[in-house]
């Protein structure tokens, strides 16, 4: 495995700063964790913990996904990057002003009179969850993102192959700057805040990162197995369409209860059950493609597109529509089974692409034929397994808390407190165990294809 | 189906179920308004108080946040404005366990944010949240109450106060309050808490007549 156009390096520089914010994700996340315990242990307050953790998460995907995208879109094309000193230049840019958004975090958090009113709006955090990034630094994003989205447009025009990949690629990308938008504007009414806040939310996760994606998802299975392109991309289109088809009326199920109209309880209820289908075809589409082709060299990439497969419908499909009906919603809206479903659903759909796409990629833009496969696999089982119970045992938090606080009527901070405490102290641990498995994979990340391969290694993975 | 069939139906459904959203968006807009309140500066400057704060990096409203801390949908109509305000700006003065840091709310901002809760709370929300079943059908099926008990519902006091495992935690605990305290002493205290408990966050009861505080003395009194 080489790569064949040398722009396809710039990868590199992304994937290196999105595996340093996974990781600083999960430490921040294991002492939010502890802070449901003890709210004291930290310097920071949870308010401020939690911002680092969903925020290192949003950015991480997303640099994530601009590095794959900057390999996939010179190889579709088949020719070098449009211009390699912008991608540079928009990588450093990127990684400054995210520096500075986190700077301003840990300032709020140590002083929370800093954040103060400028010219209306407020300087070091917005106070809306996951697009807490301050409005300064939001048009520094916008930025960022229109020189990438400039770069691969134009490499795409040198060559005019339009392939359906990155066609989708680019749609899905595209989709995602747009909609990152309605997130700029301040509204007097908390009501059209959240109305337009999921805008950004829901049409993100739910809309454009799954057609990046399926489109994503249709690139690395061409690269681990040889299945034909016609093939995979009919199934990526058929994916896609689904995803829209459920996803932007599936809208709806977060406007039952925010001072939206009544008819969103149907709509959403209606769009919002059938939003795991397409993540089911995509699961049958990973299985039958991989089964057809039994010849696979990069066995971690598999694993970790199949995985992503699986998790994506497992995750964001059966663990959210097991409360998207209104007639559930109305009592687990907003407890810890929402936060069950967000970690499994962001894990499966978004953490699991990016890392199989690391482990697609970072081969050949290394230059090694073969890698040690061992530290990819014992990441993979640690991260998985420990997510699974750690979406377990806030699932059952979640069970506990709707009973006792919604049906029994009994009081939110007795019921955390108390009754759930073991859930907490669980969901610790296996954190824990999550750790371990993001340390293996970050020590893998630098190291693979730079350490020498045994004799013996090489011929177990040959075997 | 070929693939360009394919790509085909994907545009399709994307322009057309956007038409459709956008149109619903569009509708959903024009109503929003005529659902809640009017926004005074008072509800919009106690907004931007909550988002200075980053007050959703814990608890949720309208169910959407951070599930660490409870939803504030509803609080006002079930906390006194008074209680809210001291908890605002010195939580562990009010409740020493609450979880809650002091942040340096001054009052201004206190009075602006309670008043933003009162917006919130008075928001047509389809019904959310709902009244815990068990609790609603313990309060209308129950055996026959005591005046006491009566009173202590109606007054809402279970909203901050426990007993035998029900009720609020922002209040010291009353399963056992007869045993801290006389008759006298709670009689007294429910006319005027902060005589008795200095900087004490209850309101005080003086409305109640001298039979309703009677018979609820009776109830607490009882609770050995």
């Amino acid at each position: 495995m080489s790569i064949k156009y040398e722009s396809q390096k710039i990868a590199q520089y992304f994937y290196t700063f999105a595996v340093v914010l996974f990781l600083v994700q999960v430490l921040v996340g294991l002492i939010a964790a502890v802070q449901f315990m003890r709210p004291d242990i930290f310097i920071l307050n949870f308010n401020i913990v939690k911002t680092l953790h969903i925020n290192a998460l949003v950015v991480w995907l997303l640099v994530g996904m601009m590095g794959a995208t900057y390999y996939v879109i010179p190889e579709e094309s088949e020719t070098e990057l449009w211009s390699l000193p912008l991608a540079k230049m928009q990588f450093w840019a990127t990684v400054i002003a995210i520096t500075a958004v986190v700077l301003g975090y840990i300032w709020q958090g140590l002083d929370p009179q800093a954040n103060k009113l400028i010219a209306g709006t407020l300087a070091l955090n917005e106070g809306r969850k996951y697009i807490e990034a301050p409005r300064w630094a939001d048009f520094l994003i916008v930025v960022s993102v229109l020189l990438f989205l400039l770069n691969c447009f134009m490499t795409v025009m040198k060559t005019r192959k339009w392939t359906g990949i990155q066609g989708t690629l680019l749609t899905g990308l595209t989709f995602l700057a747009v909609m990152y938008l309605p997130g700029m504007v301040y509204f007097k009414s908390m009501v059209r805040d959240q109305f337009f806040w999921w805008w950004v939310v829901h049409l993100w996760v739910e809309g454009a990162w799954e057609i990046i994606a399926g489109a994503l998802l249709a690139f690395m299975l061409m690269k681990v197995t040889d299945v034909k392109r016609e093939v995979v991309e009919k199934w990526m289109y058929i994916e896609v369409g689904l995803v829209m088809f459920t996803g932007i009326l599936g809208t709806g199920h977060h406007y039952y209860w925010i001072g939206t109209p009544s008819y969103w309880l149907w709509i959403g209820g209606v769009f919002s059950s059938l939003e795991p289908v397409p993540l089911l075809v995509m699961v049958w589409d990973a299985f039958r493609t991989t089964r057809e082709t039994r010849v696979v060299d990069n066995k971690p990439g598999l694993y970790y597109t199949v995985s992503h497969a699986i998790f994506n419908f497992v995750g964001a499909g059966l663990w959210g529509v097991i409360h998207t009906l209104p007639q559930v919603n109305k009592w687990t809206h907003g407890t810890q089974i929402t936060t069950a479903h967000g970690h499994l659903a962001f894990y499966g759909a978004y953490v699991l692409l990016v890392l199989s796409m690391i482990y697609v990629t970072l081969p050949a833009i290394r230059g090694v034929k073969s890698f040690n496969h061992s530290r990819a696999l014992q990441s993979f089982w640690w991260m998985t397994i420990s997510m699974v119970f750690i979406v377990l045992v806030t699932t059952g938090a979640g069970m506990v808390q709707v009973y006792m606080e919604r049906l029994m009527g009994l009081d939110y901070v007795a019921v955390k407190t108390t009754y759930n405490l073991w859930f907490w102290i669980l969901r610790a641990i296996f954190g824990v165990g999550f750790l371990i498995g993001v340390a293996i994979f970050v020590i893998d990340f630098f190291k693979l294809g730079r350490e020498p391969l045994t004799v013996a290694k090489v011929a177990t993975e040959r075997a | 189906m070929s693939n360009k069939a394919a790509r085909n139906l994907f545009i399709f459904i994307c322009i057309f179920f956007f038409a459709i959203f956008i149109a619903l968006s569009a509708d959903t807009l024009s109503q929003i308004d005529k659902r809640a309140p009017e926004i005074t500066d008072e509800v919009n400057a106690g907004k931007m108080v909550w988002h200075k704060y980053d007050c959703i990096g814990c608890h949720t409203i309208f169910g959407t946040g951070s599930y660490f801390a409870p939803d504030l949908t509803k609080i006002t109509d079930k906390k006194p404005k008074d209680y809210l305000k001291k908890f605002l700006m010195d939580p562990r003065g009010v409740n020493p366990r609450a979880a809650m840091p002091k942040l340096g709310i001054n009052s201004t901002e206190a009075d602006n944010l309670i008043t933003f809760f009162q917006w919130v709370a008075k928001v047509d929300t389809n019904g959310w949240p709902p009244k815990p079943i068990l609790a609603t059908a313990a309060e209308v099926g129950g055996a026959a109450l005591t005046p006491g008990q009566s009173l202590y519902q109606s007054l809402g006091c279970v909203n901050c106060h426990m007993l035998n495992g029900i009720g609020g935690t922002t209040g010291p605990e009353l399963t056992h309050v007869a045993s801290r305290h006389d008759r006298a002493w709670l009689q007294g205290h429910l006319k005027d808490p902060k005589a008795y408990v200095p900087g004490s966050a209850m309101p005080d009861f003086k409305q109640l007549s001298d039979q309703q505080a009677n018979d609820l003395t009776d109830y607490m009194a009882s609770l050995k």
